[in-house]
């Protein structure tokens, strides 16, 4: 009698879960931008088993930009002929979390979970010119906007949150949002 | 990054430098054409430029590319002369061969202020009374040189070099070229040699000496390097005739065998290259001898002063020092944080060879107005050291011994004679001219964007020794110019990269035994300096590159 109780329990909350998960979409200037839900009090989120791949090919970080959820493992594979390195100097500015993961020869990975959500600038310190990021989505609800700024966050759950929209060399934004079915924010970046 | 005062001390030298701009600048290059080919920063090949690091000697060593895939790391793709598959239809007839997608051109200037120390105007004390002589001002602005340059690979393993400065010190057209060369990397291909142990490089070369002139990242010269053996004939004193303006940094033409690599174990070159120790360009022999761009007559063509040609070899041994294997025959040392400069210590030698030639109108025994050749066989001979740890300091020590066969003109009674005096009958063999000399110093990179350096200069010329007896010195440097058989030079620098493309520089040149004294030459009743001449020298410059 009870297990049946607590089954059909779970299976309507389910259902209603799924029924009121919305999405938070709009336009960010200028194009090519990251869009996330930030910090949501009192929730964790299990970390993803996925393990992107940031490569450093023909001297160049690929992708250019990556965004993650924190917890995520990160493989930095080095794809060129000539050495490299991978190193931060900090997370959205906190030094203490600068990392150096050292060097190693084509064809072969390192890798580094992401505990700490922000925007990881990626740098070589063979190759000044090369500069990538990771951005560390403290939540799983994350996009990455089209090229002319359009996105659209999947699967968000009702409720009011605070959305950061991040583009490299601008200022970071954040907003709050409503969603209820469908949560709306625009954003104009600025240097 | 160091604190408040440190910033200050750096910002005040800064400034010091930028509120002095620029003299005596010699050339230096960073090839920007490759920074935009490969979209890469000038450090992918450079510490402090011109001074390359270890990737940047493999980049050269490949012919001005990658050593492997350079294909993938361009950015703008070359020019395809042939198809491909040209090249296997006629495997030994047709190389397809490229050409850079952009023309690969990079420009460079620099500045310069001068300081002069207080004896500057000592040496015009030798010069009969009331004659004017040459004023040195205490402080001066100078522009050094404009100079393009141009480099590159047009595939097959060949690779070019063209460099000319465009003006120097302000003035159009007072520059010249530097180098401009074709390299055929790595021939010995075509003969089963093993990798890298054959190129072949023709035309207007630096020779491969011990540490480069052209691109070295200090501003004034090593002193040893611009040292020429030129004697004056003085039938009083110890004679010396040798008139060899050859200086093993100055631009060769010829051809250049070499092999190994700059980025660990051997390398080594064998050059023959045209003599001219007259220095001078023989342009009035164009008129009596057809030349490769001339008719009957004319042309660019003739600068030798005689038919032998200077042979120069020069072989180094680099001893990478990291324990790991793979790391220690890779061409940068894997460091815990990041690739890096080996630490590595290198031995070296060098020698060349050649015949300075000099004709004077004399007469035979008989009264017969004839022309005499001295033919006077010099040699430079020397050895040299690297010790580098990592990317940041560096020890370099180089030495060298030079030698002149020294004939000294006779008249038909077996007396010495002066250029000047009685035409000469013959010659007789005089005591060599020799020098010696060299420096050790210390390249200290404290900072990415701060190099501290500071060099110890000697040499030791009997030549010079006698040439200041005279009164104007040895030829083109009477001022800076040593009375005694010494001359030694502290130089410590400092270096700011603003920009990986831009630096500023301040380099004090001390040069101790200051005192000058003066005496009666008891023969000619000249004046003469019995000790040494020697002027301090400040200089702070700019210099970019893009």
């Amino acid at each position: 009698m009870n297990r049946s109780f607590l089954l059909t329990v779970l299976v309507v909350t389910a259902l209603s879960i799924s029924a009121i998960a919305g999405s938070i979409e709009g336009k960010v200037s200028p194009g090519k931008s990251v869009v996330y839900v930030d910090t949501i009090q009192g929730k964790t989120f299990p970390a993803p088993s996925q393990q992107p791949v940031m490569d450093q090919k023909g001297l160049v970080f690929s992708p250019h930009v990556m965004v993650v959820q924190v917890g995520t493992t990160v493989e930095f594979l080095n794809s060129d002929t000539v050495q490299h390195n991978v190193f931060w100097p900090s997370i959205s500015g906190n030094k203490k979390l600068t990392h150096n993961l050292g060097t190693w020869p084509k064809g072969e990975k390192k890798s580094f979970k992401f505990d700490n959500p922000g925007v990881v600038s990626l740098l070589c310190n063979v190759h000044p010119e090369m500069a990538g990021y990771i951005i560390v989505s403290p939540t799983p609800y994350f996009a990455e906007t089209d090229a002319s700024g359009n996105y659209k966050i999947e699967n968000v759950p009702d409720g009011k949150y605070n959305v950061v929209a991040w583009h490299e060399g601008m200022k970071t934004q954040s907003k709050s949002v409503d969603v209820a079915g469908i949560g709306k924010a625009d954003f104009t970046l600025s240097k | 990054m160091g604190g408040r005062p440190f910033r200050s001390v750096c910002g005040s030298l800064l400034f010091f430098t930028f509120a002095f701009s620029i003299v005596s600048a010699h050339k230096s290059f960073a090839i920007p054409a490759f920074s935009r080919m490969y979209g890469t920063s000038c450090s992918t090949c450079h510490i402090d430029f011109p001074k390359l690091n270890d990737f940047g000697k493999a980049f050269k060593d490949a012919g001005f590319k990658f050593p492997k895939d350079d294909e993938s790391m361009i950015k703008i793709p070359p020019v395809m002369l042939g198809a491909p598959a040209n090249a296997e239809l006629w495997p030994k007839a047709i190389w397809p061969g490229t050409i850079p997608g952009i023309p690969p051109i990079g420009l460079r200037y620099n500045n310069y202020f001068q300081y002069t120390s207080s004896n500057r105007n000592q040496y015009n004390k030798l010069l009969p009374q009331g004659t004017v002589g040459p004023y040195i001002p205490a402080t001066d602005f100078e522009t050094g040189f404009f100079s393009i340059f141009s480099a590159g690979n047009f595939g097959s393993d060949i690779a070019f070099w063209v460099d000319d400065d465009i003006s120097v010190s302000g003035a159009n057209g007072n520059g010249g070229l530097g180098e401009a060369y074709l390299k055929f990397v790595n021939i010995g291909r075509l003969i089963k040699l093993p990798p890298h142990a054959l190129n072949l490089r023709i035309g207007q070369v630096e020779l491969e000496i011990p540490f480069t002139q052209s691109k070295s990242i200090w501003i004034s010269p090593y002193d040893i390097y611009s040292q020429a053996n030129i004697g004056a004939v003085n039938p009083v004193f110890n004679q010396q005739f040798v008139n060899n303006v050859f200086t093993v940094a100055s631009s060769s033409k010829g051809v250049e065998l070499s092999g190994g690599l700059h980025t660990g174990g051997y390398n080594y070159s064998i050059a023959f290259i045209d003599q001219n120790t007259s220095g001078t360009p023989q342009a009035t022999n164009n008129n009596y001898v057809p030349t490769a761009t001339g008719s009957n007559f004319g042309g660019v063509g003739i600068a030798s002063d005689a038919n032998f040609k200077d042979i120069y070899t020069s072989f180094n041994y680099r001893f990478n020092l990291e324990h790991d294997k793979e790391s220690r025959n890779a061409i940068q040392a894997a460091g815990p944080t990041g690739p890096r400069d080996h630490t590595y210590l290198n031995f070296g030698s060098y020698w060349l060879y050649g015949r300075s030639v000099q004709r004077l109108s004399g007469a035979l025994l008989d009264g017969t107005a004839a022309v005499f050749t001295a033919r006077e066989p010099f040699y430079r001979v020397g050895g040299n050291m690297t010790f580098n740890y990592h990317c940041c300091l560096q020890f370099n020590a180089l030495y060298m011994y030079g030698h002149d066969y020294n004939l000294l003109p006779v008249d038909s009674t077996g007396t010495l004679v002066s250029v000047s005096g009685a035409p000469p009958a013959g010659f007789v063999r005089g005591s060599p001219a020799t020098f010696s000399g060299g420096f050790v110093d210390a390249e200290w990179l404290a900072y990415p964007w701060m190099y501290v350096m500071v060099r110890y200069d000697g040499v030791n010329s009997n030549s010079d020794y006698h040439n200041a007896l005279v009164p104007g010195g040895f030829a083109g440097s009477p001022f800076n110019g040593a009375a005694s058989v010494t001359r030694n030079r502290i130089t410590p620098a400092v270096q700011f990269l603003i920009h990986a493309n831009i630096k500023a520089i301040a380099e004090y040149q001390f040069r101790p035994s200051q005192s000058v004294t003066l005496a009666t030459n008891p023969f000619t009743g000249l004046p003469v300096a019995t000790n040494s001449f020697h002027t301090n020298t400040l200089v702070l410059g700019f210099e970019f590159v893009y």
